[in-house]
């Protein structure tokens, strides 16, 4: 089951010492139950606190975020939230399996057996077989991350959050990473949101890219990705492709272009 | 590599020699008169406990047990008092400043007056060993609760654990290495704390040992006590070390070239 998010003229300000900063400006955001969504702007444009105030852990100064109709807190207590930070976020005692585990020791062992299966076939969905019994030092950054990925997939989330999981990955591994995560994706069937500041990787991952811009942090653009799916890496080199990278640059360095989606986002300009 | 073969022996060898060469190096200097004042030499002090071994056992066992004992109660109430201020931070500083305090009163002087209210039993021992060793694990276990960084907080968060599920499987765990810290620090605080309040009118243990042999002029019996409050409270330090090496992951230790 997957759920939609709907994130309606939220704002968030924060009070540090040099004053009042209004890191969110009466953001909407939409998107649809079981697709892949992206946000993408430069660093301290408030995609990370657009994605916190999703995950609920942050909550907003104004507006409202609902997920599926319900509050943030009430789907995460329905376990209905994975998020996958920046880092990995591996607990440093505890093994690989134990790791994976770690959400399902939270809510309360029920089936153990059940669980334990659920657990390998997420090990074995990450690529991460041989490696259960290994501790988060002995792993390499991309594979930390795909345990990372594996312990937020374990509760079967209806939405899956990525706070740019990728961005201090080489761009090798990296591109493995994406189409791996679009394959979990694709066979878990939840609603994904990613938060990237790369063009290429959230163009090529998402059926929808939400470009936003700094002080005070909005979205300014959405733009729709008409690739067909199973995406794979020769589409990078389609004009279609092409297209939509040149649309979120443009987004991105604001030039006059005809915009999609909400139409009072124009005032922007 | 032959730490990697044998890492006991790779690890104790060179404190081991240390000491070796300082009794021995004592022993030189008194036969030889190197000394300006007069230290009986540690074979004297040896000498000593084979002429009179009822000396140590009578008196090793109490403060051993006075200094565990407090040790230990020193222990439960401050991971308590750390575990309450890390889940109720309004209550951090409070709880800090009381571990201050209590730290900052000179037990030679609390003492006397703590016997006269507890008299000079085994009570008054073990709450000065209590009070000597308390404030290090204290700071090691606030300070070690309140080491999870911020996203493996978030994480916790995320998946809706309760508060005592985040002491548990987060704030504990990764509190580990600074409680060891604190323990180990404590461990020979405890037995110089049980030997000072000894000296307040016990008749029995290290403390009193060295007090009775000090008013005789009896110098192999005083640097007799000496060594062993240096043995005990090595001991203590080497048993947590000793614990922390089996407890702790080591997360990641990397050797560098020389």
């Amino acid at each position: 089951m997957s759920r939609d998010i709907n994130v309606e003229q939220v704002s968030v300000v924060f009070d540090g010492r040099k004053g009042r900063t209004i890191a969110l400006e009466k953001t909407d955001l939409h998107v649809e139950a079981g697709s892949f969504a992206s946000i993408i702007g430069p660093s301290g444009c408030g995609k990370s606190t657009l994605l916190r105030l999703i995950a609920g852990i942050m909550t907003p100064f104004a507006g409202k975020v609902r997920i599926g109709g319900q509050t943030p807190g009430a789907t995460r207590r329905d376990r209905g939230l994975g998020f996958v930070f920046q880092s990995a976020t591996l607990l440093p005692w505890r093994s690989v399996r134990h790791n994976i585990e770690l959400p399902f020791d939270i809510v309360g062992r029920k089936d153990r057996a059940r669980e334990d299966a659920i657990c390998t076939e997420m090990i074995e969905l990450v690529g991460l077989t041989g490696f259960e019994n290994a501790l988060a030092h002995e792993l390499s950054g991309g594979m930390q991350q795909r345990a990372a990925i594996a312990r937020a997939l374990v509760l079967k989330p209806d939405v899956l959050m990525l706070d740019e999981p990728f961005g201090a990955l080489d761009e090798i591994t990296r591109q493995h990473m994406n189409i791996e995560l679009l394959r979990i994706w694709a066979e878990s069937g939840t609603t994904a949101l990613l938060v990237t500041h790369s063009i290429a990787e959230a163009v090529f991952m998402s059926d929808w890219v939400h470009v936003m811009s700094p002080r005070p942090g909005r979205i300014i653009s959405t733009i729709e990705v008409g690739l067909p799916r199973p995406r794979n890496l020769d589409m990078m080199r389609t004009q279609a492709f092409f297209d939509c990278v040149n649309q979120v640059r443009d987004a991105l360095f604001m030039r006059d272009l005809p915009l999609v989606g909400v139409p009072n986002q124009l005032e922007a300009f | 590599m032959a730490s990697q073969h044998d890492p006991l022996l790779a690890r104790a060898w060179r404190p081991t020699a240390v000491i070796v060469a300082i009794i021995a190096g004592a022993e030189i200097a008194q036969r030889l008169s190197w000394l300006p004042v007069y230290i009986p030499s540690p074979s004297a002090a040896l000498a000593n406990v084979i002429a009179k071994p009822s000396l140590l056992f009578a008196n090793l066992g109490p403060t051993v047990g006075r200094a565990a004992a407090g040790f230990c109660i020193a222990a439960f109430l401050t991971f308590a008092a750390a575990s309450v201020a890390a889940l109720l931070r309004p209550l951090q500083g409070a709880v800090y400043n009381f571990g201050a305090i209590l730290h900052s009163m000179p037990i030679i002087a609390t003492a006397p007056l703590l016997a006269l209210w507890m008299g000079t039993g085994a009570p008054l021992q073990v709450t000065l060993a209590a009070l000597a060793c308390q404030f290090p694990m204290l700071v090691g276990g606030i300070q070690g609760l309140k080491s999870a960084d911020a996203s493996q907080r978030e994480l916790l968060l995320v998946l809706s654990a309760s508060k005592m599920q985040t002491l548990r499987y987060l704030l504990f765990p990764s509190a580990l290495p600074y409680l060891f810290a604190g323990l180990k620090v404590a461990a020979p605080s405890a037995v110089l704390g049980t030997i000072t309040a000894e000296w307040a009118g016990s008749d029995r243990g290290i403390g009193a040992m060295m007090l009775y042999a000090l008013f005789a002029y009896d110098t192999p019996t005083v640097w007799l006590s000496v060594i062993l409050t240096c043995l005990l409270s090595a001991a203590g330090y080497g048993f947590w070390a000793f614990v922390e090496s089996l407890v702790v992951v080591s997360t990641r230790e990397i050797e560098l070239a020389d």
